[in-house]
C-alpha cells in the first residue's frame, strides 16, 4: 500500500517536473522586478515604461516603449514574445544600440524584470505565445558546395550564383534518388557547454577514455597506430584529421561544427558517431572544447621571417626552453606539381620557423608535423624524412633570385638539409635532381621526434666558408625557401612539398637607447606643461 | 478503494503477460518437417594472417582472418542456410555479436529483422562499421566502457561488419526474411526444424563462395536431407 502511494508521489513529481515551462523559463515576480527596473532601467525607459526616461532624448534608436507590448525580437508566430525572448534581450542587450547586456544582474532579477515588463502591457500578454517553426533546414549540400572541403581539392564554389548552387543540389540528389526519399531529420546537439578549463580537462579525459588516439594520435597529430590501415568505404586509404589544424577540418573547425561531426560521425570514412558512445551527452561538448584547445581555428601565416639577435649561446637542443619562449612563424607548404613526379597530396603542409643569431652563428629551429618517423632503408625501399632550407648562394642587393624550385641551370641555390638518420648537411643545387653535397662546412643539426612532430635545430657560422655559401648579415632581406619530404608517405626526389621564396631578416640587436630616450622625452614634455600652466596662472 | 484499484491493475498486468506468453506458436509443430543440410567444399581453406602492432594484450600478436573454413569430410563452416519460401513470425531469441579478442564472435550471425545486440568484451575501443544497402549503414564508436549496444536492422540483407580501429576484424550478419535458418557448424552441418510442409526452397550463402539454392519437398514429421557442394 505504502509503495503504491510512494510510486504515485514519484509519478506526480516527475509529471510536475516535466510540465515546467520550456527552455528553462522561470516565473518572475513583477513586484521584485519593479525594484530592479527603477534602479537600472527607468533612466532610459521611463518610470511608467513609456520609453520617455530622462535619458531618452539622447538616444537613437530611442528606448523601447513597453506599454505598447511591441517587441522587435521574438521567436513566435503571434505578436507576443515568450518570456525567454525578453530574458534573452535583457541578457544579451541589443547590439548596435545603447541597450547594454544585463548579464551582470543575477538571473533571478532578470526573470523578475521580465514579469514587470509584461505588466506594462498586460492585455497584450493575455494571448499565449505561439512558437514559430522554421522551414526544415536542408542546407548541408548547399553549404558544402559553397564552402568547399577545407584540406582537399574541392574548392569553395561561392563564385557560382546562388540559384546555380541550389540547382546543383537538386542534380546531386538525383544521382542517388532512392537515398533521398526519406526526409532528412535534423540532428539535435546536447545543450551547449561553454569552453572552460574544467570542460577542456573533462574533454581530454574523454579523448583518452574513448581512445581517439587510436587514429588521431596522443596529441592529435594524426599519428595513431591504426593510421596505416584506415580505408574509406570505397577501399581507398584515408588519413585521419590532424586535430591541431582545425582549418583543415572538412566540415569546419568551429566548436559547434566539431560537436556535430562527433555526434553524427563522418559517413563513408572510418570516423564513427560518438553520441551513443560517450558517458554523458555533455561529453560531446567537452570533447569539442578540448579539440578546439589543441590549435587555432586559422593558421596565422607569417609573411616576413625574422631571426632574433641573442647575446650568448644559442641552445642546440630543439626542446630547450629557449625555443619555446619564441613565437613560431608559420609558413604554408604546397605539393610540388611543376615537374614529375608531382605531389598532389602532400603530407607536410606547414613548417614553423624560429630563428636566432649571435656574433658567431645563426640557428634555425624548424617544427613540422609528420605522422610517420622514417629513415632510409634500401631493403624496404623506404625513403627518409627530410627538410631543407634554401638560400641564394650569394646575397646581392637587387639581384634576381634563383629559380624557386631548387635553382636553375645557371643559378644554383645553397641548401641546409637535414635527413633523418643522416643529420645535417650542406649542398648546392641546380634543380631537384641535381644536388651536390658541399664538403668542409660547419653545419650541425639536432632533431627530436615525438607524437607525430619533428623539432629540429640547424646551426651554421654566420660567415661563409667558400664561394658556394652565403654569409648571413644583419638587417638584410635574405631570400629563403623551404622544402620537406615525408618519407613514410613515399615522398622523395621531386615528390616533395615546398614554398616559394620568402624573406628572412636578422634583426639588429636593439640598442639600450630605447630605455633612455622615451623617458627623457616624457620628462621634458612634463616640464614644458608645468611651465605653460605656471605662465597661464601668473597671467590670470 | 485504492486497494481495489491496485488489485485491478495487478490483474490487468497478469492478464497482459499471460496473453503475451500464451501467444500461439507461429509454427505448427504438427505440420512441420526437419531440413538437414550438409555444405561441403572441395577446395582448400583460405586463411589470411596479419601481424598485429597494437592492442596486442587483447588482440594477440597475430590476427587470423578465416575466409573459408573447411572441416572434416570437406564440411564448410560459417554458411548461412535458410528456407526463404517458408514464412513465419520472427524469431524471439535475440541475436548477439561479441567483439572478443579483436574478432567478431560468431563470425557469421543469422537473424530475422529486428534488434542485434553488440557486445564489447575487449576493454578497448572498437567501432561498429556496417556495409549495407537496404538498411542504413552504421558507423558507431563502442569505447571500452560501452559494454553493450543495440542496433536495429529492419530489412533483410547480408551486412558486412568491420572495425576501422582493427582493420582485420570482419564479421557478417545475415538478416533473413524467414525465421527458418541455421549456420553450418565446423562439419558443414546445419539443421532447420519445424519447416512448414510442402515444396520449399533451401538457400545457402557463404561470404566468399556465394549462393546456391535447391528445391525440397518437406513432409510433416519427417527429415529431409539436402547436400550442397559450394564452388569458387
Amino acid at each position: 500500500m505504502r509503495a503504491i502511494v510512494l510510486v504515485g508521489a514519484l509519478a506526480s513529481a516527475v509529471f510536475l517536473f516535466a510540465s515546467a515551462s520550456p527552455a528553462g523559463a522561470q516565473a518572475g515576480d513583477a513586484q521584485a522586478g519593479r525594484a530592479v527596473y527603477e534602479r537600472k532601467c527607468a533612466l532610459c525607459h521611463g518610470e511608467k515604461g513609456d520609453g520617455k526616461g530622462p535619458g531618452a532624448d539622447l538616444l537613437d534608436p530611442r528606448p523601447r516603449d513597453f506599454t505598447t507590448g511591441i517587441y522587435k525580437i521574438r521567436t513566435t508566430v503571434n505578436k507576443t514574445p515568450t518570456d525567454r525572448d525578453l530574458f534573452d534581450v535583457i541578457t544579451r542587450g541589443m547590439p548596435g544600440t545603447f541597450m547594454p547586456a544585463w548579464d551582470v544582474l543575477p538571473e533571478k532579477d532578470r526573470w523578475n524584470l521580465v514579469a514587470y515588463l509584461k505588466a506594462f502591457a498586460a492585455d497584450k500578454f493575455k494571448e499565449a505565445p505561439k512558437k514559430q517553426e522554421l522551414p526544415k533546414e536542408v542546407a548541408d549540400l548547399f553549404d558544402v558546395i559553397t564552402r568547399g572541403m577545407p584540406g582537399t581539392f574541392m574548392p569553395a564554389w561561392d563564385v557560382l550564383p546562388e540559384k546555380d548552387r541550389w540547382n546543383l543540389v537538386a542534380y546531386l540528389k538525383a544521382f542517388a534518388a532512392d537515398k533521398f526519399k526519406e526526409a532528412p531529420k535534423k540532428q539535435e546537439l546536447p545543450k551547449e557547454v561553454a569552453s572552460s578549463p574544467e570542460s577542456i580537462r573533462r574533454g581530454k579525459e574523454m579523448y583518452e577514455a574513448i581512445e581517439c588516439n587510436k587514429c588521431h594520435g596522443a596529441e592529435g597529430r594524426a599519428d595513431g597506430p591504426s593510421r596505416p590501415e584506415l580505408k574509406d568505404e570505397w577501399g581507398h586509404p584515408i588519413r585521419p584529421a590532424n586535430l591541431t589544424k582545425r582549418w583543415t577540418f572538412r566540415g569546419g573547425g568551429g566548436r559547434a561544427e566539431i560537436a556535430m561531426r562527433l555526434t553524427t560521425g563522418v559517413l563513408g570514412t572510418p570516423m564513427p558517431s560518438f553520441i551513443d558512445s560517450v558517458e554523458k551527452p555533455d561529453d560531446i561538448w567537452h570533447l569539442a572544447n578540448y579539440l578546439a584547445s589543441l590549435g587555432p581555428e586559422s593558421p596565422h601565416y607569417a609573411t616576413l621571417l625574422t631571426a632574433e639577435a641573442v647575446n650568448g649561446d644559442i641552445p642546440a637542443d630543439p626542446v630547450a626552453e629557449f625555443w619555446k619562449r619564441m613565437a613560431p612563424q608559420n609558413i604554408p607548404l604546397v605539393g610540388q606539381v611543376t615537374i614529375d613526379p608531382r605531389n598532389f597530396n602532400p603530407s607536410i603542409d606547414m613548417v614553423a620557423l624560429r630563428a636566432a643569431w649571435n656574433d658567431k652563428e645563426v640557428a634555425f629551429h624548424v617544427t613540422w608535423d609528420d605522422p610517420t618517423q622514417s629513415g632510409a632503408d634500401a631493403a624496404k625501399k623506404a625513403s627518409p624524412d627530410v627538410v631543407s632550407l634554401q638560400f641564394p648562394q650569394k646575397v646581392a642587393e637587387g639581384a634576381d633570385r634563383p629559380y624557386f624550385l631548387m635553382g636553375g641551370d645557371a643559378d644554383a641555390v645553397y641548401l641546409l638539409r637535414w635527413e633523418n638518420g643522416k643529420g645535417a648537411t650542406e649542398a648546392s643545387a641546380n634543380g631537384p635532381t641535381r644536388i651536390v653535397p658541399l664538403a668542409g662546412g660547419e653545419v650541425t643539426g639536432q632533431a627530436a621526434y615525438a607524437n607525430g612532430q619533428y623539432r629540429l635545430v640547424l646551426k651554421r657560422p654566420l660567415v661563409s666558408k667558400g664561394p658556394d655559401r652565403p654569409t648571413f648579415q644583419p638587417a638584410v632581406f635574405l631570400p629563403i625557401a623551404f622544402q620537406a619530404w615525408d618519407g613514410g608517405a613515399g615522398e622523395t626526389g621531386a615528390k616533395m612539398s615546398l614554398t616559394s621564396w620568402y624573406y628572412l631578416r636578422l634583426e639588429e640587436p636593439q640598442s639600450s637607447r630605447r630605455f633612455v630616450v622615451p623617458p627623457v622625452v616624457a620628462i621634458l614634455t612634463f616640464a614644458a606643461m608645468l611651465l605653460v600652466v605656471r605662465v597661464a596662472n601668473r597671467r590670470a | 478503494m485504492r486497494r481495489a484499484l491496485g488489485v485491478v491493475l495487478a490483474a490487468a498486468l497478469v492478464a497482459g503477460v499471460a496473453l503475451f506468453v500464451q501467444r500461439p506458436d507461429p509454427v505448427d509443430a504438427q505440420g512441420g518437417g526437419t531440413v538437414e543440410v550438409t555444405v561441403t567444399y572441395n577446395g582448400a581453406p583460405v586463411v589470411e594472417k596479419l601481424k598485429v602492432n597494437k592492442d596486442t594484450e587483447k588482440c594477440g600478436t597475430e590476427a587470423v582472418i578465416e575466409k573459408v573454413v573447411v572441416g572434416g569430410n570437406k564440411g564448410l563452416a560459417n554458411a548461412v542456410v535458410s528456407v526463404p519460401t517458408a514464412k513465419g513470425a520472427p524469431k524471439m531469441a535475440k541475436a548477439t555479436v561479441d567483439q572478443h579478442g579483436c574478432k567478431f564472435v560468431p563470425h557469421v550471425t543469422a537473424m530475422t529483422p529486428g534488434d542485434l545486440e553488440l557486445k564489447n568484451s575487449d576493454d578497448i575501443l572498437h567501432n561498429i562499421h556496417t556495409y549495407s544497402t537496404a538498411n542504413p549503414s552504421i558507423n558507431k564508436a563502442q569505447p571500452k566502457f560501452k559494454k553493450v549496444m543495440m542496433e536495429k536492422f529492419e530489412k533483410p540483407e547480408i551486412i558486412k561488419l568491420t572495425c576501422d580501429v582493427h582493420s582485420w576484424m570482419l564479421g557478417w550478419v545475415a538478416v533473413l526474411p524467414t525465421p527458418f535458418f541455421a549456420v553450418s557448424d565446423a562439419s558443414g552441418a546445419a539443421k532447420i526444424e519445424n519447416v512448414p510442409a510442402g515444396k520449399q526452397t533451401v538457400e545457402v550463402w557463404h561470404e566468399t563462395l556465394g549462393k546456391q539454392t535447391k528445391e525440397v519437398d518437406v513432409k510433416a514429421g519427417q527429415v529431409v536431407k539436402v547436400g550442397f557442394e559450394m564452388k569458387k
